[in-house]
C-alpha cells in the first residue's frame, strides 16, 4: 500500500477533471473557451495518470500508489484507493478516451456545450474513481454517481429516442446495482465491521453466503458487462447516445462490470465463482454466438456496433471464468482492446452521422470512392474488430481460446461436459464476427457510388483523422508488440488466479468450529 | 409527581420550556401586532417570525445538556433528542416561512397566517417533548388545529377548502383511534406517563395481553395517520395538492419529524413490552408504504401530488429505522429527516418559483425547459431530485444506506431488499420531472417572481445535499449523539 510518488496522485487523477469542471462553470462563458478549457483539463488528466504507467511496479501484485483516510468513521468507511495491474490500464485507458470524447464533440456538439463538456469531465472523475477505489462504499459511490452525468448525456444530446434510451440505461444499471449495496452490507456485519475490498478477499465466506454474494454481485456486474438476457439496455443506449457517449459506454463503461467480476466476485467468492462456471460459460456463449447472430441483422450500424460489443465482451467473461493465467489475461487484454477498437468505430459512424444525419446502413453504398482516408481508417478497425492478426483484439481472442481449450481445473470440476466444445464454439465467433463486419463495410463502404447524398460526401478532416491516429497506433502496437501490457498484468492476474483457485470453504469451517466451540464454552 | 397538592407548587426548572415560552409569547404578541400593521406592511410579521424562530433555536442550544432533565412535575422532557429535533422544527418554520413570503401576500389576513405556523409549531414542540401521553395529545391537537386551518388558508380555492376538510375528518378520526387506543393502555396500567406505561406493560397480567394489543394497534394507527404510513396515507395526496404550496411545504416536514419524534418514544419507552409484536405489523406496514408511494407517484401528472406519494415512499424508508429499534437505527432515522427537510424544501422551494403569469407551475409540463432558460434552478432542482432518488454523490443515498444498514443489521433483509428496489421503481418519477427540465423544450415564459431569501432556500438546501452527500460524517455523528439519554 505503499506510495512511491509521495503524493496523492490517485487523488489528483480523479479529482482534477471536477476541480476543472469546476472552475469552467464558475468562469468560462464562450463555447470556444470552454471547449479549450476542457481540452486542457483532460489532458492535463492523461498526464497526470502517466506516472501510474511509468512508475509502476509490475513485480508485485500489492495495490500501489495507496492512500487511505478515514471518511465516514461512524460506519468505518474509509476513502481508499489503490491501484495494481489489473486497474491501472483501466485508468489510463479512461483519461486517454476522454480525451478522443472531447475532441470528437468539437464540431458536432453545438447545443449547450459547457454542460456537455462538464458533463465529461464529471463523468471521467466517476469512472476513475470506481478504478481506484479499494473501499467498498467508495467503489459504489462512484459506480453510482456515475449514472448521472452519462443519463444527461444521453438525454441531453442523444437522437429521437433519447429519453426512452436513457431512462432504460438509469433503471437497468440502477435496478443490478442496488442488489450490490445489500450484498456489500451483508457482508460488512459478516466481516465484523469492514467495507475494506482487500478485507474481503482475506475473509472466508462460507459457500451459503459466496452462492448469494455472487448472485447479488452477478446481477449489478452482468447488467453492465452486459450479458445476455440484461443487455437489451445498450443497444437503446448507444444507438441514442451522441458519439462521444457511444465512445464513453463502449469504452469504459462496459468494462466496469467485467472489471466488477475480477475485482469482486473471483478474489473474494472463489468457491462460487468456481460453482457457477456453467452459468457463466453459459451465457458468454450465447453473447458470443447468438448475439453474433443478432448483430448482422441490424440495419443501423451503431446497433450493429452495439450488439457487436456485447458479443466480444462474450469473450471477456468466458476468459475470466477459466481461471488461468493466459485467459484472465487474454480477457483483461481483450477489455483494453475493445475499449480502442469499439470506440473508434463509434467514432467511424460519428464522422458518417455527422455528415448525413442517419445510421442507417442502407442509406450508405460506396463511401470508399468519396473518402478514400476515411475508408481506410474504418477498414482498419473493422478489420482490428474481426481479430485479424496485427491487430490487438487478436492477440485477446487467442489467448482466452488457448485458455478455453485448457481451463484450470477449478473450472471443469463443475462443468457437465468437456471444455473442448466450449472453445469450439466460442471459436466460432472469429468467423461470425466477420460476417457482420464485413457484409457491414461492404454495404457501407464498397459498391457502387449510386447515393446522391453519399456523393457529396467529403473525406475526413485533420482534427478527425488526428483522434483516429493514436488508437491506430495503439491497436497496432498492442498487437504486434503486446508484451509491455502483459507484464503489468503477469503478477496481479498470477494472484487473481491463485485467489480465483484456491477455496475458502476449509478456513470458512474453521471459523464455524471455532464458534461453536465458543459457544459451547460458555 | 404521585404527591401533587391543590394549588400546584410553582414548577422547578421551568427553564426548560424557554424555547416554548418564547413561541407562544411571540406568537400571541405578532397576532396583536397584526392589528396595528398596514396591509403592505405584512412582511414584517414574516421576519418576526423568523427571528422568533432564530432565537428560540439560541434558547434550545442554550438550555440543551447532554443529560434528559423534566419540568412540570415530571410531564415535559429536555434530552438531546427534544433538542435536536426542535431544531430541525425551527429550520423548517424559517423555510416555510420564507417560502410563503410572496406566495401568500395577496392573501387575507396574511399576519394571522404566520401565527398560526408559530401556533402549529408550538404544538410539535410540546410533542417531541412529551413524555407522558396527556402532554403529547395537547400538542398534537395544537398542531394539527393550527395546520387544518393553514391548509384551508385559501378559503375561496375550492380545491383548498376541500383538502382542508378532508384533513380535518381524518384526522380527528385518527386522534380518536389515539385517544380510544391509550384508554387501553392507561386501563392496564392507570397510568399516562411513557415510562409509567412502559413498566407497567412489562410487569402486566398475561390476562391483560389482548387489551395491551388493542392500546397498541390503536396508538400505532393514530400515529400512523400522523406520519401517513399505508394503508392510513389516504389523506395525504389530497391535502397535500389542495393546501397552498409553503403550506404543503411545512406540512411535508415539520409534523413528520414531530410525529416520528413522538412515534420513536412511544416505541422506545411505552411499548419495549410487546415489541416482537409492534415489529410484525411496522414490517408489515414499511413494506406497504413503500410499495403504495413509489407506485402511486408514477401515475400523478401533479408534481404537489407526486411528492404526497414520494413523501410516503420516504416515510416509509423512515420507519425502516425505527423498525430495526436500536441506536443506529433511531439515529438512521434522525438521518433520514435531517436530509429529507434540506430535500423537501429545497423542491417545494423551486415548485413556487414556478407559479407565475398566472400558471399554477405545479404540473410537470410547466418544467418543460427550465435548464435552457434558468440552468441554476434547474441544476439545484436536478440535485435535489437525484437526492431524493437517492443517487450518490447526494445527501439522500446516505439517508437510504443508514436506514438500510440499520434493517440489515437487525435481520430485516427481506425489507431492506423490498425498499431498495422499490426505490428504483421510484427512481423513474423523479427521472421525469429531470426530463421534462433537460430533454424537452421550454413552451412558456420563465419570468420568476424572484426574492433574495428564495434564492437563498434554493442555493442553501442545494449545497447542504452535495455536502451532505459528500461528506456524511458531522450529520451522522450528531444525530447519534442525540439519542444519548434516549436509548
Amino acid at each position: 500500500m505503499d506510495n512511491v510518488l509521495g503524493f496523492p496522485i490517485l487523488s489528483l487523477s480523479i479529482f482534477l477533471p471536477t476541480a476543472g469542471a469546476l472552475l469552467i462553470w464558475l468562469f468560462l462563458k464562450n463555447e470556444n473557451a470552454v471547449r479549450w478549457a476542457a481540452l486542457i483539463v483532460s489532458v492535463a488528466t492523461f498526464l497526470v495518470t502517466l506516472p501510474l504507467a511509468m512508475t509502476f511496479n509490475s513485480g508485485t501484485a500489492d495495490m500501489q500508489f495507496g492512500e487511505l483516510y478515514h471518511w465516514i468513521p461512524a460506519f468505518n468507511i474509509h476513502y481508499q484507493l489503490g491501484i495494481d495491474g489489473i486497474s491501472m490500464p483501466f485508468v489510463i485507458l479512461t483519461s486517454l478516451l476522454t480525451i478522443v470524447c472531447i475532441i470528437s464533440a468539437w464540431r458536432c456538439i453545438q447545443t449547450r456545450v459547457k454542460e456537455y463538456m462538464l458533463a465529461f469531465l464529471i463523468l471521467e472523475t466517476t469512472l476513475i474513481g470506481v478504478f481506484c477505489a479499494l473501499d467498498a462504499v467508495l467503489f459504489y459511490f462512484f459506480w453510482e454517481a456515475m449514472l448521472i452525468p452519462m443519463f444527461l448525456i444521453i438525454g441531453v444530446w442523444g437522437g429521437k429516442n433519447r429519453v426512452y434510451a436513457t431512462l432504460k440505461f438509469f433503471l437497468y444499471t440502477l435496478g443490478g446495482s442496488v442488489l450490490m449495496l445489500i450484498a456489500l452490507i451483508a457482508m460488512y456485519f459478516k466481516t465484523g465491521g469492514s467495507f475494506s475490498m482487500l478485507a474481503y478477499m482475506d475473509y472466508p465466506f462460507n459457500f451459503e453466503w459466496q452462492f448469494w454474494i455472487f448472485l447479488a454481485f452477478f446481477v449489478a456486474f452482468a447488467v453492465k458487462v452486459p450479458m445476455w438476457p440484461v443487455h437489451t439496455w445498450l443497444p437503446d443506449a448507444h444507438t441514442e447516445a451522441p458519439t462521444a457517449g457511444s465512445v464513453i459506454l463502449a469504452g469504459i463503461l462496459l468494462k466496469m462490470g467485467a472489471y466488477g467480476f475480477l475485482r469482486f466476485s473471483l478474489p473474494m467468492l472463489p468457491d462460487a465463482s468456481q460453482y457457477f462456471v456453467p452459468m457463466m460459460v453459459g451465457l458468454s456463449l450465447i453473447a458470443i454466438v447468438y448475439i453474433s447472430f443478432v448483430a448482422m441483422m441490424q440495419t443501423d450500424l451503431k446497433r450493429l456496433i452495439a450488439y457487436s460489443s456485447i458479443a466480444h465482451m462474450g469473450f471477456v467473461t468466458l476468459g475470466m471464468f477459466m481461471f488461468t493465467q493466459i485467459s484472465v489475461e487474454g480477457a483483461i487484454f481483450g477489455m483494453i482492446s475493445h475499449g480502442f477498437v469499439a470506440a473508434a468505430l463509434f467514432l467511424c459512424v460519428g464522422v458518417l452521422y455527422d455528415r448525413m444525419h442517419t445510421r442507417e446502413i442502407s442509406a450508405y453504398g460506396g463511401v470508399a470512392s468519396v473518402m478514400p482516408v476515411f475508408a481506410v481508417v474504418m477498414m482498419f478497425f473493422a478489420m482490428a474488430n474481426v481479430a485479424l492478426p496485427g491487430a490487438s483484439s487478436f492477440v485477446a481472442e487467442i489467448m482466452v481460446l488457448l485458455g478455453t481449450f485448457n481451463p484450470s481445473p477449478e473450472a471443469m470440476a463443475s462443468m457437465p461436459f468437456s471444455m473442448k466444445w466450449v472453445a469450439i464454439l466460442a471459436a466460432t465467433s472469429v468467423i461470425l464476427s466477420a460476417c457482420y463486419t464485413l457484409w457491414m463495410v461492404k454495404r457501407v463502404l464498397m459498391g457502387d457510388l449510386k447515393k446522391e447524398a453519399v456523393k457529396g460526401l467529403s473525406d475526413i478532416t485533420l482534427r478527425e483523422f488526428g483522434f483516429f491516429v493514436p488508437l491506430i497506433m495503439l491497436v497496432v502496437w498492442m498487437g504486434i508488440y503486446p508484451l509491455p501490457v502483459l507484464d503489468i498484468l503477469h503478477v496481479s492476474v498470477a494472484n487473481l488466479v491463485d485467489q480465483a483457485t484456491s477455496s475458502k470453504l476449509e478456513d470458512a469451517a474453521l471459523i464455524a468450529q471455532s464458534a461453536a466451540a465458543h459457544v459451547t464454552g460458555h | 409527581m404521585a404527591n401533587v397538592t391543590f394549588p400546584f407548587p410553582f414548577p422547578q426548572h421551568l427553564e426548560l420550556m424557554l424555547p416554548e415560552i418564547i413561541i407562544a409569547i411571540m406568537a400571541m404578541t405578532l397576532l396583536i401586532w397584526d392589528l396595528f400593521l398596514g396591509k403592505d406592511k405584512k412582511a414584517w410579521i414574516a421576519y418576526a417570525t423568523i427571528a422568533t424562530c432564530i432565537g428560540a433555536a439560541f434558547a434550545t442550544l442554550y438550555i440543551t445538556t447532554g443529560t434528559p432533565l423534566t419540568t412540570f412535575y415530571g410531564y415535559f422532557v429536555m434530552d438531546p433528542f427534544a433538542s435536536f429535533s426542535k431544531l430541525l422544527m425551527f429550520l423548517a418554520t424559517v423555510f416555510a416561512v420564507i417560502l410563503s413570503l410572496d406566495y401568500m401576500k395577496d392573501e387575507e389576513n396574511v399576519g394571522e397566517y404566520y401565527c398560526l405556523i408559530l401556533f402549529a409549531l408550538l404544538g410539535m414542540m410540546l410533542m417531541v417533548s412529551s413524555n407522558n401521553f396527556v402532554t403529547m395529545y395537547l400538542g398534537l391537537e395544537l398542531m394539527a388545529l393550527s395546520v387544518y386551518v393553514l391548509v384551508a388558508y385559501q378559503r375561496d380555492v375550492l380545491r383548498s377548502s376541500e383538502a382542508a376538510l378532508k384533513y380535518f375528518i381524518l384526522g380527528a378520526l385518527s386522534s380518536g383511534m389515539l385517544l380510544y387506543g391509550i384508554t387501553f393502555l392507561y386501563g392496564v396500567t392507570a397510568s399516562f406517563g411513557f415510562d409509567a406505561i412502559g413498566a407497567g406493560l412489562v410487569s402486566a397480567n398475561d390476562s391483560a395481553h389482548g387489551v395491551v394489543m388493542l392500546g397498541m394497534v390503536f396508538v400505532l394507527a393514530g400515529l400512523a395517520f400522523k406520519v401517513s404510513i399505508a394503508p392510513f396515507h389516504m389523506w395525504t395526496p389530497d391535502t397535500y395538492e389542495g393546501a397552498p404550496t409553503p403550506v404543503t411545504a411545512f406540512i411535508s416536514v415539520a409534523p413528520k419529524i414531530a410525529g416520528f419524534v413522538v412515534f420513536m418514544r412511544v416505541l422506545h419507552d411505552v411499548l419495549p413490552a410487546v415489541q416482537a409484536d409492534y415489529t410484525m405489523i411496522l414490517v408489515f406496514l414499511a413494506g406497504l408504504t413503500i410499495i403504495v408511494g413509489n407506485v402511486a407517484a408514477i401515475a400523478q401528472r401533479n408534481i404537489k401530488r407526486m411528492l404526497a406519494y414520494s413523501t410516503i415512499g420516504h416515510v416509509g424508508f423512515i420507519l425502516m429505522g425505527l423498525i430495526a429499534g436500536n441506536a443506529a437505527g433511531y439515529s438512521a432515522s434522525l438521518v433520514y429527516l435531517t436530509v429529507y427537510l434540506f430535500m423537501n424544501m429545497g423542491v417545494f422551494a423551486i415548485i413556487i418559483l414556478m407559479r407565475r403569469d398566472g400558471i399554477q407551475g405545479e404540473l410537470l409540463d410547466d418544467f418543460a425547459g427550465l435548464s435552457k432558460v434558468r440552468p441554476g434552478y434547474a441544476l439545484a432542482m436536478g440535485l435535489l431530485l437525484f437526492s431524493l432518488a437517492g443517487i450518490p454523490f447526494l445527501g439522500g443515498f446516505w439517508a437510504k444506506y443508514v436506514v438500510i444498514m440499520a434493517a440489515i443489521e437487525t435481520g430485516h433483509l427481506y425489507l431492506a431488499l423490498l425498499a431498495i428496489i422499490f426505490s428504483v421503481v421510484g427512481c423513474f418519477y423523479y427521472l421525469r420531472v429531470i426530463k421534462y427540465m433537460y430533454f424537452d423544450e421550454a413552451r412558456v415564459s420563465f419570468n420568476f417572481i424572484e426574492n433574495p431569501l428564495m434564492k437563498m432556500t434554493v442555493v442553501v438546501t442545494a449545497l447542504a445535499v452535495t455536502a451532505i452527500g459528500l461528506y456524511p460524517e458531522p450529520v451522522i455523528g450528531i444525530c447519534r449523539q442525540a439519542l444519548v439519554g434516549l436509548i
